[in-house]
């Protein structure tokens, strides 16, 4: 304890403007920047529309990056930062959690047993979050970094664990700033405030020794190593082609012949069946004749087979497989289709940029080639009449 | 100096005469129709039949300008929102060129709008209409 005589202002009665260093400079980026991704990621994942899900996705390369940060900086970094230092017994623990509910709490200078609890489960949680988050956006959307390996199947089973993953961590963020607020009470000290300078002023509270230079040496390194590390893997891997999407060989009889009247709907977003109901009644197409001589109905036709949504492993294929039963033939009286533009204002499909729900590329950029990325959406404003 | 103008002016009329090497084609569709057909043509018949509302076809497209819009100068819109290009040959010049294609759209669209062919006549009156425009 040799480095009390460190600390001086501590008088009585008045704030000491300086303290004693507990929390280094990059536990504190890592703690806020935390903030700002979990912040990120949560709302738009919870509250955002859709289109918002590249944002969803950078939040959680970013925590990736965080974390993965943290786990090196836990070996490697200052006293308190050091895993080491916050590791106790399950006895302690628990020890520990039942005075604090009595309202007494004994001092510690870095992470508590309950805050060390907080900090692992957080860890954990986060982890399985981008974890689960990379193999959904790789399965669902055929993006990032394990578009090339995860079927949608994979991919949409994982998306009710990332939810309740989801969940937990609101309880977990609830529960770690109630307990900061009561510790704040108890120990007289503003934790979160010392997590942002730094210091904590109880005096009692073992300063770190690390030098601020091989902090930041230490510090810089090792987000270089985990920011080169996972660009190289993201580059490496999201250059592997899409897994679950056939290269299509464009026809051309069909963009022309289909595409006259209408966006050539791409060959995935509708099974055999309804592909061979509508080749076969052209006399009557939603309420017109489009009939067409019978060789290019023949070629047409063998291209819409072989590309059918059966063909695909898209989210769209996946879920467009099932038709209505009334109207087989409609892509926008299937039940995915009607539940995924529930919520959208239906005179807005009259705009007349718009016009009619069948222009799927009005709102989905990406139409033409069947991906119908939920990034890629974007509901043009009305235009007014001229 | 004198060469410059020469070439000027001979492009100038390549590009005067480039119309009429479009209208060839268009000449030759409206051959074929003025061969089947008993009498001659006439615009003032197409406008009518152009503009008029029609019964026994399907009830989403009862006239040619539920798409084409009330005159053919101006762009229409399929039912699907695509725009469909100006029908009057002074602004969509390349037009009506291709008889299988100009038979196609007569074929569809008759059965559309009329619920049944058009004849020879209509379809005469029509295109006479449309190079008018």
């Amino acid at each position: 304890m040799s480095d009390i005589s460190l600390i001086s202002g501590t008088d009585h009665g008045n704030i000491s403007t300086r303290g004693i260093r507990v929390w280094d400079l990059p536990v504190r980026l890592f703690h806020w920047g935390l903030v700002v991704g979990v912040s990120t990621a949560l709302v738009t994942g919870f509250l955002a529309e859709e289109w918002y899900l590249d944002i969803h996705s950078w939040a959680g390369y970013t925590i990736a990056f965080l974390i993965s940060f943290r786990l090196i900086w836990g070996f490697v970094g200052s006293k308190y930062a050091r895993f080491a230092s916050f590791i106790f017994t399950p006895k302690e623990t628990i020890g520990h959690i039942k005075e604090f509910a009595r309202g007494n709490s004994a001092h510690y200078s870095g992470h508590n047993p309950a805050g060390a609890l907080m900090v692992f489960t957080l860890l954990a949680v986060l982890f399985l979050l981008t974890v689960s988050g990379v193999i959904i956006l790789g399965g669902q959307e055929n993006l990032g970094a394990l578009a090339g390996f995860i079927s949608f199947e994979i991919g949409a089973f994982l998306v009710e664990i990332h939810e309740l993953l989801a969940w937990s961590l609101i309880l977990l963020i609830i529960a770690h700033v109630a307990g900061m607020i009561i510790e704040s009470r108890i120990s007289n000290e503003n934790l979160a405030l010392a997590m942002v300078t730094g210091k904590k002023k109880d005096t009692s509270s073992e300063p770190i020794t690390m030098s601020v230079s091989t902090i930041a040496l230490r510090a810089v390194v090792i987000a270089a190593i985990v920011g080169g590390a996972g660009f190289t893997l993201y580059q490496k891997y999201s250059a592997v082609p899409a897994s679950g999407l056939v290269r299509l060989v464009p026809n051309e009889t069909y963009n022309s012949e289909c595409g006259d009247c209408h966006y050539a709907y791409h060959p995935s977003l509708l099974p055999k069946s309804s592909w061979q109901g509508i080749m076969a009644n052209l006399d009557d197409h939603f309420g017109e004749d489009a009939s067409l001589d019978a060789e290019t109905v023949k070629s047409i036709s063998a291209w819409l087979n072989e590309n059918s949504s059966e063909a695909w492993d898209t989210e769209a294929a996946n879920n467009l497989r099932e038709v209505s039963p009334k109207s087989p033939l409609s892509i926008s009286e299937t039940p995915y289709w009607l539940l995924r533009h529930s919520e959208i204002d239906k005179n807005i499909f009259k705009q007349a940029n718009i016009g009619t729900k069948g222009n799927c590329v009005a709102c989905h950029s990406d139409a033409k080639t069947g991906r119908f990325d939920d990034a890629a959406i974007s509901i043009p404003p009305p235009k007014p009449n001229t | 100096m004198k060469k410059i103008l020469l070439v000027l002016s001979t492009a100038v009329m390549v590009a005067l005469a480039a119309p009429a090497f479009a209208g060839a084609k268009q000449d030759a569709v409206m051959d074929h129709y003025k061969k089947l057909a008993k009498g001659s043509f006439s615009a003032s018949r197409g406008k009518a039949f152009f503009g008029a509302t029609h019964t026994g076809g399907k009830p989403a497209t009862p006239s040619c300008t539920s798409c084409h819009t009330k005159s053919p100068a101006n762009t229409g819109h399929t039912r699907a929102n695509k725009p469909i290009a100006p029908m009057a040959f002074s602004k969509s010049p390349d037009r009506f060129g291709e008889l299988k294609k100009v038979e196609k759209w007569f074929g569809r669209n008759c059965r559309s709008v009329l619920g049944r062919e058009c004849t020879v006549q209509e379809k005469g009156d029509f295109l006479a209409f449309m190079f008018s425009q």
